[in-house]
């Protein structure tokens, strides 16, 4: 029961296929509230199709979703009253003004006072001194905010983004990762679809990577220490030979030695980073610097991927 | 219903914004009006009964093809504006639903047709007290008043039917404009024969135009509103 209450988008078996295609196959997932959560993978994964099934636009081929304990397909009109969608080209009226592309969509959701709600949003995402300028005029950084304020006038439970920063520079890129930081909130769920994996890194709690099927789900750092260990990186002022077969500690998973430099697998450095420090002196070793590898969320995008189409 | 308006008045907020649509708009029904003068301040001088009638029947092609022809410019934009915008999508994601969507778009459409058409026929008629200094018998009739206010809806929303199919399928607003002009002909036909015939329109004639209409645009429209579903215009349209 209070895994349900917590959960806000739960998928079994999700399936969408156009033709012989399957755009998206069995997808078993769990978002919870409040969370950032990035669904990663490559251009033509399915990412805008899981969107929209999630969405309440189109239908799954088979399997059930849930998204705030409405059911996709039955609930869709109720779902998508509560859930607001950032597609992937901002999509807005380019002969109205700025003020009219959001009234309008604050009339569409029905909100109670849909003039004082467009102008708090004009004014919290800085655009109230454009709002009788066309949209079309805007630039690409702002259509974006006004697209993002769009996909938020009605106060959505989640908020689906679909690739928010494509095609940006990296000046307007920042400030809608930005906005996106600002957006988090306890009672607001954020599903931000992308390939960049910088920003997933960055901006979500849990990421689930994917192509055509789920891959692997999970916080990034626990993802990365669940498939590359925690590892310490020692440089050394010299070489030892047979440093490595002789240092003999029990926690020690694994060590490698690339000249100079020592890579160690540990399970827990926090602690066993000072012993294993202290036995590398009694051994005579010269310690320049300690330090942990970091692996990038790239680097565990790249290998799953190769899994993938390896194992297909 | 609240939905339906709202989507009625971006359409024309917009649509106030695209010279193509508002030169269209403006002109076409001045033009037809003029057209129409120019048969009825002719044939009332004409004895010979047949030319009168031929030239009287003219005149009042020129209001049905009016309101044939001003939505399509509304209608192909209104759809193919959002699919070269990329708006479909954000609206499609509001709670509005299909059927709220497709009668907010048709109406944008068919509420100007038959205004402007009705409008412009007021103008005529006023037009044609100050010419003539009355307005000939033949055109303030039964057949007339039926053509103006019965025919000309049905042949709108004939039209928005068509256009909207074709729509749903191009990418270019000329192309989607060009092809409902030609799509909504066949419905023109029977007047083409009224101003071939040396006899009145008569209310039989608009009778059976009427009944033809309504069948053709019952089918168009259940097509159209079969295209129009979230599902068909996220995975099918063009």
């Amino acid at each position: 029961m209070k895994q349900e209450q917590c959960s806000v988008i739960q998928t079994e078996h999700l399936t969408r296929n156009f033709g012989a295609i399957a755009a998206m196959n069995d997808l078993d997932l769990e978002v919870n509230k409040g969370e950032v959560f990035g669904f990663l993978g490559p251009n033509g994964a399915g990412k805008t199709t899981t969107v929209r099934m999630l969405s309440g636009l189109i239908a799954p081929t088979s399997g059930k979703a849930t998204i705030v304990g409405l059911e996709i397909g039955r609930d869709n009109r109720a779902i998508r009253e509560r859930v607001g969608v950032l597609t992937e080209t901002p999509g807005l009226y380019k002969r109205l003004s700025v003020v009219d592309n959001l009234l309008f969509f604050a009339k569409l959701y029905a909100v109670r006072d849909p003039e004082r709600q467009t102008e708090q949003y004009l004014r919290l995402f800085e655009l109230w001194n454009r709002r009788d300028d066309l949209a079309g005029t805007l630039s690409k950084g702002m259509r974006q905010k006004l697209a993002i304020a769009r996909a938020l006038i009605h106060e959505p439970q989640v908020l689906f983004l679909d690739e928010p920063t494509a095609g940006l520079d990296p000046e307007a890129a920042l400030m809608v990762r930005k906005l996106i930081e600002t957006l988090r909130t306890k009672e607001r769920t954020i599903f931000l679809c992308t390939h960049n994996l910088d920003e997933a890194d960055r901006l979500c709690d849990r990421v689930a990577l994917f192509k055509g099927r789920l891959l692997a789900v999970g916080d990034p750092r626990e993802l990365k220490e669940r498939l590359y260990g925690r590892r310490t990186v020692i440089h050394l002022a010299e070489a030892h030979a047979g440093l490595e077969d002789a240092i003999k500690l029990p926690f020690i998973k694994k060590v490698e030695r690339m000249d100079n430099t020592l890579v160690i697998s540990l399970s827990n450095p926090e602690k066993e980073n000072p012993l294993l420090v202290n036995r590398l002196v009694e051994l005579g070793a010269e310690i320049q610097f300690v330090k942990e590898l970091r692996v990038s969320l790239e680097d565990l995008y790249l290998d799953l991927m190769e899994e993938n189409d390896a194992t297909d | 219903m609240q939905r339906i308006k709202v989507i009625v008045f971006k359409e024309w907020r917009e649509s106030l914004r695209n010279k193509m649509i508002l030169l269209g708009a403006i002109f076409l029904p001045l033009v037809m009006v003029g057209a129409s003068l120019v048969m009825v301040y002719q044939g009332r001088a004409i004895e010979v009964p047949g030319a009168q009638v031929a030239l009287f029947n003219t005149a009042l092609m020129y209001f049905l093809i009016m309101p044939a022809i001003i939505p399509v410019a509304i209608a192909a934009y209104s759809i193919i504006g959002e699919k070269e915008q990329a708006s479909m999508e954000p609206l499609l994601a509001t709670p509005i639903s299909d059927s709220e969507l497709f009668l907010g778009k048709a109406l944008a459409s068919v509420i100007p047709a038959i205004g402007l058409t009705w409008a412009s026929f007021g103008l005529f008629l006023g037009v044609c007290i100050l010419l003539v200094g009355e307005i000939p018998p033949h055109v303030l009739n039964p057949p007339w008043i039926a053509v103006i206010f019965g025919i000309s809806p049905l042949l709108s929303l004939f039209s928005v039917g068509v256009t909207l199919l074709v729509s749903s399928r191009a990418t270019d607003a000329r192309a989607a404009y060009q092809f409902s002009t030609f799509g909504i002909l066949p419905a023109l036909i029977p007047l083409i024969v009224y101003t071939s015939k040396k006899t009145l329109v008569n209310l039989w004639l608009v009778g059976v135009e009427g009944v033809l209409l309504i069948v053709a645009s019952v089918i168009v429209l259940y097509f159209a509103i079969k295209v129009f579903s979230r599902e068909q215009i996220l995975t099918r349209w063009k």
